[in-house]
């Protein structure tokens, strides 16, 4: 819903040109306007912390700590996270910064090596959804009439189910473990960027340099592969990064629920609703550094996301 | 304008509809509190100041006695509290604390030469709650409802039984259809209910027994609140009045320790922990748990109903594997790792049942367990800690159900266990209904435990293989077994029986089909305050929670020391 929002309002900019971000949320920002205080001038002077330099260190800061976890977990020996029942419920400390949970299994290994997966799947799921959003959404737009009610139809359909039922169905249904996870979330976060690439395309559509290109003879697939995809990409790419978090969260939350991976695969979801179990008796740890890890990676992905929209919309791009 | 006015209508029509669902419901509730104080008039006129029975007062207590318990019809006629001790309804006979029966609401029984007719004397001057007189009428008309209505009671099976006549007011005759000693087993599982109160629908909520205990109020996957019969016949319980919670386990918990419950059941994973005012109870049980092993060769079977299904195991049809695990594993150690070393290693049945007869063994022999492997062919060759035979890893899946943690952590502890073996098992988890196809290829920790030796038969009697659900998982086959249960099942009398089920045990002991690992206790934290005596309860079955009221009569709050 948010991204709906947001592109209108980029879409608002770009026709009435209504000034900067700051401008328009007004009140709350303009303090720092209006004292003429340290950020404002470093911004204005063109300091070093200017808003492109900001975003763009955000956007490392965030793919950074998601390689680094990535690669983390898939390199790691599952010794690390294996099992020892001599070091059963440890409380962080410097051995284990993460303590260990009942079977006596480091939690911080457990926890990068769930993430990892979660990760694996995330990047997974979104190239699907976002492959079907972009094919969709496109073929929506330029082709239009019964296509282009078909997508609406099926975009309808899959919104018109809720999310988290139809992810549990789906993952049900292929026999639950990784490749049900995989495919409930592969599966079902296409609809929300269809419905913007869609939008995107339908105006960009009626642009006269694409009504020219028709005029000269190209084809539908022509016009669509040189002048809409191009044009729609920067509203794509962003989506696909925002859709990242969302996927990551529906896969811990369907496996937290049962339906996901199976409690011996490292998975945030697995982790947490295990330290369920424990969290009456005490053992904070087992639930909030696992937490912590997940919340952190999400938060990182949506800041990158929110950032990269900024810098790839013209409008806000150089502020 | 025309919005606004709409507005307003809907507005309107909202507060009305809420106003008018609020008299629906107080005028639902009025005679409902009507029929409850009927209900308390008729039996025997005491009613008691609910208001003044607060929390924690001095004749009242709360417990949690497991999640789930309450969740269905309390009617004997429909499976309600078939678990063989006196609560709301008595049976005729019950299980004391020897795990032996005794006249509960029979005074004494005898069996036939044949075997096929069972003859009961009842107690005399036994009343209902209702006040009414307790005679054999009573007994026929529960035996020949629940036969009747078959379909709705899945504890109790009558099928075996062909007529109950009652001979005269205190005397009673079943006649079966062909030998069966468990009977005695069924007469102690089916509650009676009195002929001339019992409604069908009334029923589900508010039984009507001549148990200790009589139902104030039922909600269902809620609450159940019973009160203290003053008229029982082997005397009024000391405590007046029970609430019974039902939660999940670690919301019980956390009521526990905010002192709000009694009596709270704990997983063995909580038995470290420490409650103030409040100490734990490890209580003796019958119930073990054990890994089924597929004993067929992998192929396929096609039982009797004509169902063709994929069977058996490579590895775990090797009896060398078997034996491996059953000599090679530390029972003691797996349960120290997963359930805090709450239990008792077990080989086989309890002994604490009269039919119990195992044959017991020493364990953690990893060495013979490794030469038995290396003798029959299951070596490392490759070297990666896993033995194999003719290309075949000695490795298969164990599985347990996803609704239980510690099957889970007691599969896993074996898996750690049995790698030094060179024995490799994944643990993996799954729902019932899944279980019940896997198990005819692959291990699954059970759990059993109950009073009738018909479980043996249930485990090891090879035509139930794939026929029902949870019967024989691991296909078990063997005549000479099959044969034994049969002369155990058509025995004439008690100790026949009893003697036949202990040959049976005896015949399959070398066999191994299932890995027994331990004999689970019980844990429950109880309130300083409350006595639970320990003397009168019994081995407690297999359903870890509800079994500590099996002697609730027999409680007392005691002021804390």
């Amino acid at each position: 819903m948010s991204k709906e929002t947001c592109v209108s309002r980029n879409r608002k900019k770009e026709g009435g040109g209504s000034g900067s971000r700051k401008e328009r949320i007004g009140g709350f920002w303009n303090w720092k306007e209006r004292m003429g205080g340290f950020w404002n001038r470093k911004e204005r002077m063109g300091g070093f912390w200017n808003q492109r330099r900001k975003t763009l260190f955000w956007i490392r800061f965030a793919a950074i700590y998601l390689l680094v976890v990535l690669v983390d977990g898939l390199l790691m020996s599952p010794e690390n996270y294996g099992v020892d029942y001599s070091a059963k419920f440890i409380a962080p400390c410097f051995a284990h910064p993460f303590g260990t949970d009942y079977m006596g299994r480091d939690m911080f290994f457990r926890s990068i090596k769930g993430l990892s997966n979660s990760i694996v799947i995330g990047l997974l799921a979104s190239a699907v959804s976002s492959l079907i959003a972009l094919a969709f959404g496109v073929a929506a737009a330029v082709k239009g009439g019964l296509i282009d009610q078909f997508v609406s139809w099926c975009v309808d359909l899959c919104m018109g189910i809720p999310h988290l039922m139809l992810l549990i169905l789906i993952s049900f249904m292929m026999g639950k473990g990784g490749t049900g996870v995989t495919a409930a979330v592969a599966l079902t976060h296409w609809p929300e960027l269809t419905r913007l690439v869609r939008a995107e395309a339908i105006q960009i559509r009626s642009a006269q340099y694409v009504q020219a290109s028709y005029r000269m003879g190209k084809t539908w697939y022509e016009a669509a592969w040189q002048h809409m995809i191009p044009q729609v990409l920067p509203v794509y790419l962003i989506g696909v990064v925002l859709l990242f978090p969302h996927v990551i969260m529906h896969e811990a939350a369907i496996t937290f629920l049962g339906f996901g991976f199976s409690p011996e695969t490292p998975a945030i979801g697995v982790i947490l609703s295990e330290s369920m179990n424990h969290i009456a008796t005490g053992k904070w740890w087992m639930a909030v550094f696992p937490g912590l890890l997940l919340l952190l990676a999400v938060m990182l992905f949506d800041v990158a996301g929110e950032n990269l929209k900024r810098l790839l919309n013209p409008n806000s791009g150089n502020e | 304008m025309k919005k606004k006015v709409l507005g307003i209508l809907c507005c309107l029509i909202l507060a009305a509809s809420g106003i008018l669902a609020g008299c629906g419901q107080r005028d639902n509730g009025n005679p409902a509190d009507g029929s409850e104080k009927n209900l308390e008039n008729d039996s025997g006129g005491q009613s008691q100041d609910r208001g003044s029975a607060g929390e924690n007062s001095a004749d009242s207590i709360i417990c949690y006695v497991g999640h789930g318990f309450w969740d269905g019809s309390l009617d004997p006629v429909k499976g309600g509290f078939s678990y063989g001790y006196d609560f709301i309804n008595n049976g005729l006979v019950r299980v004391n604390p020897q795990a032996e029966y005794e006249g509960d609401l029979a005074e004494s029984w005898e069996v036939s030469e044949d075997s096929l007719v069972y003859t009961y004397k009842l107690k005399e001057g036994v009343k209902f709650q209702d006040g009414s007189a307790f005679t054999a009428e009573d007994v026929v008309f529960t035996y020949e409802t629940v036969m009747e209505n078959q379909g709705q009671n899945g504890e109790v099976d009558l099928s075996k039984l062909k007529k109950v006549e009652a001979v005269d007011e205190y005397t009673l005759m079943f006649t079966l259809e062909e030998p069966f000693s468990p009977f005695l087993d069924v007469t102690a599982q089916l509650g009676i209910v009195p002929k001339d109160g019992y409604d069908s629908v009334a029923f589900d909520q508010m039984p009507v027994g001549t148990g200790p205990w009589k139902v104030v109020q039922y909600d269902t996957e809620q609450q159940l609140i019973v009160e203290a019969n003053e008229e029982y016949f082997e005397g009024a319980p000391k405590i007046k009045r029970v609430t019974f919670v039902d939660m999940d386990n670690e919301a019980a918990f956390s009521n526990a320790r905010s002192g709000q419950l009694d009596v709270v059941m704990v997983q063995p994973s909580y038995a470290a922990e420490a409650l103030e005012g409040m100490h734990m109870e490890k209580l003796e049980t019958m119930d073990v748990r054990n890994i089924s092993l597929p004993c067929r060769k992998p192929g396929t079977f096609t039982n009797e109903k004509g169902e063709t299904v994929e069977a058996g195991n490579p590895v775990t049809s090797d009896l060398a594997v078997r034996k491996a695990l059953a000599i090679g594993i530390s029972r003691q150690e797996v349960i120290q790792n997963a359930f805090n070393g709450v239990g008792r290693p077990a080989e086989g049945w309890t002994d604490n049942l009269v039919w119990g007869n195992t044959i017991e063994f020493e364990d953690a022999k990893v060495e013979e367990a490794r030469k038995l492997l290396e003798e029959n062919g299951w070596t490392d060759e490759d070297g990666d800690g896993v033995r194999e035979k003719n290309g075949v890893k000695c490795a298969f899946e164990v599985y347990t159900p996803s609704d239980e943690q510690d099957r889970y952590l007691l599969a896993a502890a074996v898996a750690e266990n049995v790698k030094e073996l060179g024995i490799s098992i994944e643990v993996k988890q799954a729902a019932w209904d899944e279980l019940v196809e896997k198990t005819y290829t692959q291990g699954v920790v059970w759990g059993f435990g109950q009073y009738s030796p018909m479980v043996i038969d249930n485990q090891y009697q090879s035509s139930h293989f794939t026929v029902q659900a949870y019967s024989n998982p691991s296909g078990y086959e063997n005549q000479k077994v099959d044969d034994l249960i049969a002369k155990a099942v058509s025995a004439n009398n008690h100790k026949d029986a009893i003697a036949a089920w202990k040959e049976v045990q005896a015949a399959y002991a070398g066999d191994y089909p299932y890995l027994y690992l331990v004999n689970i206790e019980h844990c429950y934290f109880v309130s300083d305050r409350l006595y639970i005596s320990p003397d009168t309860q019994i081995p407690h079955p297999h359903g870890h929670g509800i079994p500590i009221i099996c002697n609730m009569k027999d409680w007392e709050v005691r002021e804390k020391r």
